[in-house]
């Protein structure tokens, strides 16, 4: 096994989340000595305490060391591994890629912590003698929580440096490391988009039901996530959510790719600072009353304001929901299956869909059955795709119900008919991932 | 009867990473998530029950401290009866001595074969923790020490009482306070790495090393009761494990070819139940615990065997200072040589004698009225050679200590080939 010692990193955005959150995976797992360097070094002190607290150890705070910008030259010539994790802006990180070529002497492993932009181009802007040793290295927010990382070479990247990095990764610092093509949103959020984007699409279709409340109430966590798609959506604001699914929109060819077309009241939204939760609002937000308490509303498409969240009785989601607090398993799913409840029947179109599309685009980015399932499970929390079949009585059968629903988009299940003789069974349990929950 | 022997034949082990009450799931789920890995693991089915229950030769064994309080559900032994219309009519009830108390199952379960009126049994412990704050569980727990004086109006009674023996074993060591500290803090740090290989382990995930262990008092360390810190201490878990046991002429009957771990010595004492009154009895001992290291002879005796013969140990580290008591009980050293044992690194997953390489209760996790049950499939794992990710080298023997309350009742079993 080829491998890599990382003695010193360097975290460039080491005050934003995903730069303090790696920082502490370096300084923990990986016993490394970490300088953490933002524009402004009271915030990399902060940012300390933060990374600390994220792997729930004061004490690795010896090995994390605030720094501004002054001091990036010494910082990065003592590195064994530089990584960007500034705003995921092709610009941005084009200008700190720039200032690291200024001033470095030596040769480390440099990454890029972005969740999908173009690992070749961002590449092409280091001199030939340091493209081999560039590669993507993409965590999952929270770290110390979803181990998933996927690694992305460009087509300089030395092999060797490759599979030292991966070696690191897992052994050390106890990542899924899944490698997988440069191609946009790289393999996780194209999958996890897709489903949360077709969800948003979908609350607009159904606005007069509900919309989007509506949605992530037939998509609960008894679906196999724990948390609805659009609560996610919410979570991790509108603004990332559209620059995730316009980079595939815009820069892929898919067969869903009328599922990543953001939706123009979405756009609305955005102009209007709607963002999420970071903005005080987005999908749906929260009211604090008179009295103190607090109130979740969502955003009515149809009526296009705010109107508190509606708790919804859907007779299939119940039924499954008493199956699975028994541990009921398969009488659950197939609860679903043969259910003709109107929302019983989105329920399922999405999590076939999401079977088709996982693991066609699995294979597709990795050549691995299997890559869909990791990822998803450490890095989403979500179902994994082939457990999902394992769940639904394995793939004969699953075959025999993607087959009856004719909801399912024909390109797609083309596509994943084509991979169904070789489909294996997943490694992954799935009894976890169904949660007795709406 | 032909034979006394009892053999383990198979078993399983929920995820103790699990939250169950989270995942929104009852007792009847995790029971039916242990049963149907554990038949599975055992290639027993359900009709197979069925017949053997016609003849009257199976029987089912349920080892739970508190479930009445956890999950306001009692009769446990009947409770079975709802995973699986295949367990009507099957003999089966629950068996209880606080921490120990699925070691009283197999203990029934093991005599219960032995005496041949079964040839199959089945044994379960459990506990869902995690319906609870932490604090109420703390008052839970306090129900297996003397209540009324250990634990009445006290917030997390146990880390107290184990801080008291980390105090008494300090007092008896001829260590100073930091290099017993820090022999803690590798008891910690060990189990937990070791916990990493275990694909079922609650803290596969976590993040330990020496120096965090040590980092006692800390704002991710708190002091949790007189010397002891959050890290010398198992955590709340949700969890289940199962082992079948069968006897001689069942294996003979159904599985000719296999060369199964079978139960080759046990011991069970139990010592005064207050704290105070141990520690007073203990005064005239070398050993901190006497009648914990009167239940590991006991076994060895009824062996045959020796602490030489044994190849790895999984012992219940409640708190680091139980494994550091364990140590001299089960022959490690004499009572006070401790850290010679941890320096030699003879009990490191790589050493000559792996202790925990499970991860133990601190690395495993701690379902209290599962734990014997997950000791022992451990332990017979190793012995079988299925242990996976965690499997230790040359493993003919092993020996597993559980105890329950402060080491009030102590539970020993010896599994071999």
């Amino acid at each position: 096994m080829i491998e890599m010692k990382i003695k010193t990193v360097t975290i460039l955005g080491a005050n934003g989340t995903m730069g303090s959150n790696v920082s502490g995976i370096f300084a923990s797992f990986g016993n490394a000595k970490v300088y953490m360097v933002s524009r402004i070094i009271e915030d990399s002190f902060e940012a300390k305490k933060k990374a600390a607290l994220s792997v729930r150890s004061e004490a690795i705070q010896r090995n994390l060391i605030p720094k501004g910008y002054e001091d990036l030259s010494e910082c990065i010539n003592e590195s064994d591994l530089i990584f960007e994790s500034v705003s995921e802006d092709f610009s941005v990180k084009e200008k700190i890629i720039q200032k690291i070529k200024g001033c470095l002497q030596t040769e480390p492993l440099i990454a890029t912590g972005s969740s999908g932009l173009s690992i070749q181009k961002l590449s092409s802007l280091l001199p030939e003698r340091l493209k081999s040793r560039f590669m993507g290295i993409h965590f999952y927010n929270p770290p110390y929580n979803l181990p998933a990382c996927e690694v992305i070479p460009s087509e300089y990247t030395d092999d060797q440096v490759l599979e030292a990095t991966k070696n690191y990764l897992s052994g050390v610092l106890f990542r899924k490391v899944i490698q997988v093509k440069d191609s946009p949103a790289f393999l996780g959020n194209r999958i996890g988009f897709f489903f949360i984007n077709k969800a948003m699409i979908f609350a607009e279709k159904y606005k007069a039901e509900g919309g989007t409340d509506y949605i992530d109430a037939i998509l609960g966590p008894f679906s196999g996530r724990s948390m609805p798609p659009l609560v996610t959506s919410n979570f991790v604001g509108l603004d990332v959510h559209k620059a995730i699914v316009d980079n595939v929109f815009l820069n892929s060819h898919d067969p869903a790719i009328k599922s990543f077309k953001f939706p123009a009241y979405g756009d609305e939204l955005i102009a209007s600072g709607c963002l999420g939760r970071k903005s005080g609002g987005g999908l749906y937000k929260t009211i604090t009353l008179e009295n103190g308490k607090k109130e979740i509303h969502v955003y009515d498409i149809k009526d296009m304001k705010y109107r508190k969240r509606r708790k919804y009785f859907f007779p299939f989601s119940e039924k499954i929901v008493s199956l699975l607090k028994e541990g009921r398993y398969s009488d659950a799913i197939h609860g679903m299956i043969n259910s003709d409840s109107p929302e019983a029947k989105i329920c399922l179109e999405f999590l076939l869909e999401y079977i088709c599309y996982s693991i066609y685009y699995s294979v597709e980015l990795t050549g691995d059955y299997h890559a869909s399932d990791d990822v998803m499970a450490t890095g989403f929390n979500w179902i994994p795709p082939l457990a999902l079949i394992d769940a639904m009585g394995g793939k004969d059968l699953f075959l025999d119900v993607l087959n009856n629903v004719q909801e399912v988009d024909q390109d797609l299940k083309e596509c994943f008919v084509q991979l169904w003789s070789n489909i294996p069974s997943s490694k992954f349990d799935y009894r976890p991932f169904l949660k007795a929950l709406n | 009867m032909k034979s006394s022997k009892v053999f383990f034949i198979g078993g399983s082990q929920t995820d103790f990473e699990r939250n169950w009450t989270k995942e929104g799931k009852n007792e009847i789920a995790i029971l039916r998530e242990v049963v149907e890995d554990g038949l599975r693991c055992s290639k027993i089915s359900f009709d197979d029950i069925s017949d053997l229950n016609k003849r009257n030769r199976v029987a089912i064994f349920v080892g739970n401290f508190i479930g009445e309080l956890y999950v306001r559900q009692g009769h446990l032994g009947g409770l079975l009866t709802e995973v699986h219309s295949a367990f009507y009519g099957v003999p089966s009830a629950r068996y209880e001595a606080a921490c120990a108390s699925s070691s009283v199952a197999l203990d029934a379960a093991i005599t219960k074969i032995r005496s041949g009126d079964y040839d199959l049994a089945i044994v379960i412990g459990w506990e869902l923790m995690k319906t609870v704050d932490s604090k109420t569980g703390g008052d839970y727990l306090g129900y297996a020490a003397l209540r009324e004086k250990e634990a009445e109006g006290i917030e997390f009674p146990f880390p107290k009482l184990f801080g008291k023996l980390a105090s008494e074993l300090l007092k008896r060591s001829p260590l100073n306070k930091e290099l017993f500290l820090q022999d803690l803090a590798h008891i910690s740090n060990k189990n937990y790495q070791n916990a990493k290989r275990n694909r079922n382990s609650q803290t596969r995930k976590w993040f330990m090393s020496e120096e965090h262990a040590s980092d006692r008092g800390s704002k991710t360390n708190p002091f949790v009761g007189e010397l002891l810190s959050v890290t010398d201490c198992s955590q709340v878990t949700d969890g289940a494990a199962m082992v079948v046991l069968a006897s001689e002429r069942f294996v003979e009957g159904s599985f000719p070819n296999e060369n199964f771990p079978f139960v080759k010595g046990w011991g069970h004492r139990v010592a005064p139940m207050s704290f105070e009154k141990k520690m007073d009895e203990s005064r005239s001992s070398k050993y901190v615990l006497p009648w914990t290291r009167q239940a590991i002879i006991d076994a060895y005796g009824r062996a045959k065997l020796s602490f030489e013969d044994m190849n790895v140990f999984e012992t219940h580290d409640c708190f680091t200072s139980s494994e550091y008591a364990a140590l001299s009980a089960f022959g490690f050293c004499i009572p006070g040589e401790e850290h010679r044992v941890l320096e030699e690194g003879l009990v490191e997953f790589k050493g000559a004698k792996p202790i925990n390489p499970s991860g133990g209760l601190i690395g495993c996790g701690h379902p209290v009225g599962g734990t014997g049950t997950r000791m022992f499939l451990d332990v017979a794992k190793q012995v079988a050679g299925i242990a996976e990710g965690y499997q230790v080298r040359n493993c003919d023997n092993g020996i597993m200590l559980n105890i329950g309350g402060s080491a009030t009742s102590n539970y020993v079993f010896i599994i071999g080939r």
